[in-house]
């Protein structure tokens, strides 16, 4: 009994001791260990919008605040998606665009919701950045494009302004890698089919950006973060063949043109 | 790690080949006891069972392999367990963890070389006894010299 014991122990004290000795070294440090935790990223983001927020007018009106984030619950219910996990943050921008920040925030801008002519295009855009969210895309953007110690410096909220603005920049104006772009549509067509709301509005919406990029007075950056847009809307229109579903209109033209009309009057004020 | 000693009789060819089944047995799971480490465990359990009424070459082999499982199951679950929770940003990577993860890879090289020596030992009529384990199964499995 004794030997067994002195061997037990000279076996857990080898075990323990490698393990101490070993985690003595900074591996993290030494191997140049990226990692972003939710926790960061969230901080992160939250950081970004604070900005986002200070610098530009945020829209006030609740009604379109309810509206859209009417199109995103019914997307996030009928996808097993938290719907209060994903936040919209509406802002008064002239640019057609929208794009996700870090923590799981989108942002839109009054122009976009304008330039959609129904619901259901806007749902489409909403899919599509709600897609880059659960794929991780905008962090690994991120990552790739301002590097790993960046990010965290500004998580800690050791980075100025400026550096926080350079990366709103980035997100809102330059596109994500081709396959990230290909694999968001394909599941933006998949959770409109979900939410039985017809693909088919995203393809015309992409179709329409396409045709239109060349308009010197629309300022259609969306379509500068998402290149190849007749391509996509004619992939959309494909993939939108594999799905079955049964189109129920996410509001009437009416409420539509209402939305618009609050927007518009904002703008003014 | 490893020592040959004699068992109190000399096992046949079918012990032999029984008591090397044995070691086999938690190799043959090895790929997918690396993301369940369960499965080895039970692997093993399944083998001492089936041999329990067996000699006692054959039971005394089976009996180690099964403690070896049951010594390493522990550890191969937390490696496992921690490195979830890293995926699912639960907790984040640390030095702690890497060192963790290089020792229980260590043990578990050390586990896998000992018992393919020992797999082929057996085979030969060898009677080969692990440090600590060996010690420990001489508890369970009363040899009769």
């Amino acid at each position: 009994m004794k030997k067994i014991t002195y061997q037990f122990f000279t076996l857990a004290a080898l075990f323990f001791g490698i393990w101490l000795l070993l985690s003595r070294i900074d591996f993290v440090k030494d191997f140049h260990i990226v990692q972003i935790t939710k926790a960061n990223e969230r901080k992160l983001g939250d950081l970004i919008l604070r900005d986002v927020k200070q610098n530009t007018g945020e829209l006030e009106s609740d009604s379109v605040k309810i509206f859209i984030n009417g199109i995103k619950k019914r997307l996030c219910t009928a996808n097993g998606i938290k719907d209060s996990s994903i936040t919209i943050d509406i802002f008064l921008n002239e640019d057609v665009n929208a794009f996700a920040l870090p923590g799981n925030h989108i942002i839109v801008y009054s122009a976009l919701i304008e330039y959609c002519k129904n619901p259901e295009e806007l749902c489409g855009v909403l899919a599509h950045e709600i897609a880059h969210i659960k794929h991780g895309d905008v962090i690994k953007k991120l990552t790739r494009e301002i590097g790993f110690s960046m990010l965290t410096t500004i998580a800690g909220g050791n980075a100025g302004g400026q550096i926080s603005r350079d990366v709103i920049k980035l997100l809102s104006s330059t596109a994500f890698d081709r396959e990230q772009e290909e694999e968001a549509d394909t599941a933006a067509v998949r959770m409109m089919a979900n939410a039985n709301i017809d693909p088919e509005y995203f393809a015309d919406l992409l179709f329409r950006l396409s045709k239109e990029k060349n308009d010197v007075p629309k300022r259609l950056e969306w379509i500068s973060t998402h290149p190849n847009s007749q391509d996509r809307s004619a992939e959309v229109l494909n993939l939108r063949k594999h799905f079955v579903f049964h189109s129920i209109p996410i509001a009437s033209n009416i409420d539509w043109k209402n939305i618009e009309n609050i927007i518009s009057e904002e703008k003014r004020n | 790690m490893t020592a040959n000693h004699q068992f109190y009789y000399n096992p046949d060819e079918y012990e032999s080949e029984r008591a090397s089944n044995s070691y086999l047995m938690s190799l043959a799971v090895i790929m997918v006891g690396m993301p369940l480490p369960i499965v080895n465990f039970i692997a093993s359990l399944i083998f001492y069972f089936s041999n329990r009424k067996s000699t006692d070459f054959v039971r005394w082999h089976c009996m180690q392999t099964l403690l070896a499982q049951i010594f390493i199951l522990p550890g191969n679950a937390a490696a496992v367990y921690w490195t979830i929770a890293i995926f699912t940003d639960r907790t984040s990577i640390s030095n702690i963890y890497i060192a963790y993860i290089i020792t229980i890879l260590l043990f578990n090289l050390i586990e896998f070389i000992s018992t393919i020596h020992t797999a082929i030992e057996t085979r030969k009529g060898k009677h080969i006894a692990w440090w600590f384990f060996g010690t420990l199964t001489d508890l369970f499995i009363k040899s009769k010299s």
